[in-house]
């Protein structure tokens, strides 16, 4: 009963082939919420604080919206490397509005408390419908590489 | 009553020191005038007027290049051919009528010739007008300028404002300034153009210029370390909507 069980959650999983294909030995849903506390971000600027490895990742400890749900264009405040540092959410795993893009990683660029941006360059790529948004995106925009 | 006073000494050192710009503002609500267009005689006159514009900005290849596509847009314009004409008379009329308007109420855009012109008269340090190409599609001028001081960059940032909502049309948006809270770096995004006012310092450390004129082969890119997923790393399902 186990068996099948298990291998009905598997058929229903898309595997990227590696060269090793790991397999989940129980079922997962989609993700289903944007940013909010306690989520693991990734950070994609080169700014030494986001960059250097660290044995815990970088967690959301609070979304200064109205709500906590932080999607494209919020600011955040992360718990990095036992200091705490603002930052703003360049991509989500959640679908966005339609013609937006969706990225497969929470994405998120360290920023001042002024709003200057602590790295230098940013090889992700970046949604350019921040451009429209009300807030200083502009500078996020300016060390960007590519946009999407 | 201040208001026109400071008005007043806006429009004058714009338009004083650019008289090109006022020529081209002409030639062009000239040629948007004549919806039919010219009569051959009237041709030698008006390109007479051109060369001076050409003559004299020589330069600078972007702002050539935008000369050499009104002058396009001329030469299609006078190779329609059309029924109605318009006397002499009328004409050099319209054109002096343009030139008092002028100096009340300009007919021009805001375009990146005023931007500059503007960034010089405020001594603004190191202009630095970068021409985005096409494929990003992000902007067509990326400008970055130095200030000699935290007040000479804010003075910039409000006195191009300043310019541009005196300039612009009605159904253009508001632009305002971005990142003021940074005292070394603000920005100010003029849809087709964006500006970047920091201080020398800053500007070191962030290198907008490289990154924008070489796109993939800049330095600080190339130096980022290559990002390599996790040996246990799982995909998610994929998401539909």
């Amino acid at each position: 009963m186990a068996l099948s069980q298990l291998s009905r959650s598997l058929t229903g999983l898309l595997v990227e082939t590696s060269s090793v294909i790991h397999q989940r030995t129980f079922s997962v849903t989609a993700v289903a919420a944007a940013i909010q506390k306690m989520s693991r971000v990734r950070v994609v600027d080169n700014s030494p604080l986001g960059t250097t490895p660290y044995h815990r990742a970088p967690r959301v400890i609070h979304v200064y919206t109205k709500n906590g749900i932080g999607k494209v264009g919020d600011r955040v405040l992360l718990a990095i490397k036992g200091q705490k540092k603002k930052a703003l959410i360049v991509g989500h795993k959640m679908p966005g509005d339609r013609m937006t893009p969706r990225f497969d990683s929470n994405n998120v660029v360290l920023i001042e408390d002024n709003g200057n941006p602590t790295g230098t360059r940013i090889k992700v790529p970046i949604p350019t419908h921040l451009r429209n948004m009300d807030g200083d995106y502009s500078k996020i925009l300016a060390i960007a590489s590519s946009f999407v | 009553m201040m208001n026109i006073h400071r008005c007043k000494k806006l429009i004058s050192p714009v338009f004083k020191s650019s008289v090109l710009l006022e020529q081209t503002g002409v030639f062009r609500s000239v040629c948007s005038a004549l919806k039919a267009p010219c009569h051959s005689h009237h041709s030698p006159c008006l390109s007479r007027r051109f060369t001076a514009n050409v003559s004299s900005c020589q330069r600078w290849h972007h702002v050539y290049s935008s000369q050499s596509d009104t002058k396009r847009f001329y030469s299609q314009v006078c190779s329609e051919s059309s029924d109605s004409k318009r006397s002499a008379g009328v004409f050099q009329e319209e054109s002096h009528e343009m030139e008092t308007d002028s100096n009340q109420r300009p007919s021009e855009t805001f375009s990146l010739d005023v931007l500059v012109s503007l960034l010089r008269q405020e001594n603004a340090v190191d202009i630095c007008v970068i021409k985005v190409p096409e494929q990003i599609k992000y902007a067509e001028y990326f400008i970055v300028v130095s200030g000699v001081s935290v007040r000479h960059l804010r003075a910039m940032a409000l006195y191009a404002i300043k310019v541009y909502k005196f300039l612009k049309k009605k159904d253009q948006a508001n632009v305002k300034i971005e990142g003021k809270g940074a005292e070394d770096w603000m920005c100010v995004d003029f849809g087709n153009m964006i500006v970047h006012f920091m201080l020398p310092e800053t500007r070191e450390v962030y290198e907008l210029e490289k990154l924008w004129t070489l796109r993939n082969y800049d330095e600080q890119l190339k130096s980022m370390p290559v990002e390599t997923l996790p040996e246990d790393f799982i995909y998610d399902v994929e998401v539909t909507k």
